[in-house]
């Protein structure tokens, strides 16, 4: 069963809204999550923590460091689903 | 009330993770729950890295070993640890209570897939891990166990009791 980058996005969106303590509806794919007030990178490491759960995925530590925005994040996780 | 592991019908033995024989280990016991099984723990300063900070690898350890118990309780069988992976969150502090939840993937008879996540005492995640696991008999890894017979009897029993021939 494959996943679609629409439904990766969601929850995607979903979990950082959760973490990172903000509204989902504040969250655009654009947003950068490192540049949301009183978000910390323990927050956002969190937040892989709980993607990488979600998805059972092991994302790569470049991919963790490099990306900033909710659709950066959907993109790596993308691709570590059609790696699996 | 914590789980009897099926290792405590040995009387001297040693596991580092759980053994409460061993003057140097973590000591620690296990809580059934309805997904897993949970460890509570606080480390002192004699499983220190940085100062007051807990070292990384125990994280490992206590990971590997809850998720390892919890395949012996659950699935009935020992395994070995063939691979794993951490992703430490935040550091540990030493003196802190923390706890250590294992999951298994419900697939898997060959290999078996768990994961652990170490929360603080506010739930939020400190650490992850995922290992793979290979189950084994005991009788053929004798050359690498030391136990004799009696104990290999008695630890096959304790792993699986409803086995007929559980070796």
């Amino acid at each position: 069963m494959t996943t679609s980058l629409t439904e990766i996005t969601a929850t995607v969106t979903g979990i950082a809204a959760a973490e990172i303590g903000v509204p989902a509806a504040e969250l655009a794919p654009e947003t950068d999550l490192r540049g949301v007030e009183g978000v910390d990178s323990v927050k956002v490491l969190r937040m892989i923590a709980k993607i990488e759960r979600e998805f059972d995925i092991e994302l790569e530590d470049e991919d963790v460091f490099g990306v900033s925005t909710v659709a950066e994040v959907a993109a790596v996780v993308e691709k570590a689903l059609g790696a699996k | 009330m914590s789980v009897q592991v099926p290792w405590s019908v040995l009387p001297d033995y040693r596991c580092f993770g759980c053994s409460p024989h061993n003057p140097h280990g973590l000591r620690l016991a296990f809580h059934p729950r309805p997904d897993g099984l949970l460890a509570r723990f606080t480390l002192d300063r004699g499983f220190e890295s940085y100062p007051g900070v807990v070292h990384g690898g125990l994280v490992g350890v206590i990971c590997d070993e809850t998720i390892g118990n919890l395949i012996v309780l659950e699935r009935h069988k020992p395994a070995f640890t063939v691979s794993m992976r951490t992703r430490f969150v935040t550091p540990l502090l030493v003196g802190r209570e923390y706890r250590c939840v294992a999951t298994l993937r419900a697939d898997g008879e060959e290999l078996f897939h768990g994961s652990a996540e170490v929360l603080d005492a506010d739930g939020g995640v400190c650490a992850t891990a995922s290992a793979v696991y290979q189950p084994f008999a005991l009788d053929q890894v004798r050359h690498q166990l030391t136990l004799d017979d009696a104990e290999v009897d008695l630890l096959s029993r304790a792993i699986n009791p409803t086995a007929i021939n559980p070796r």
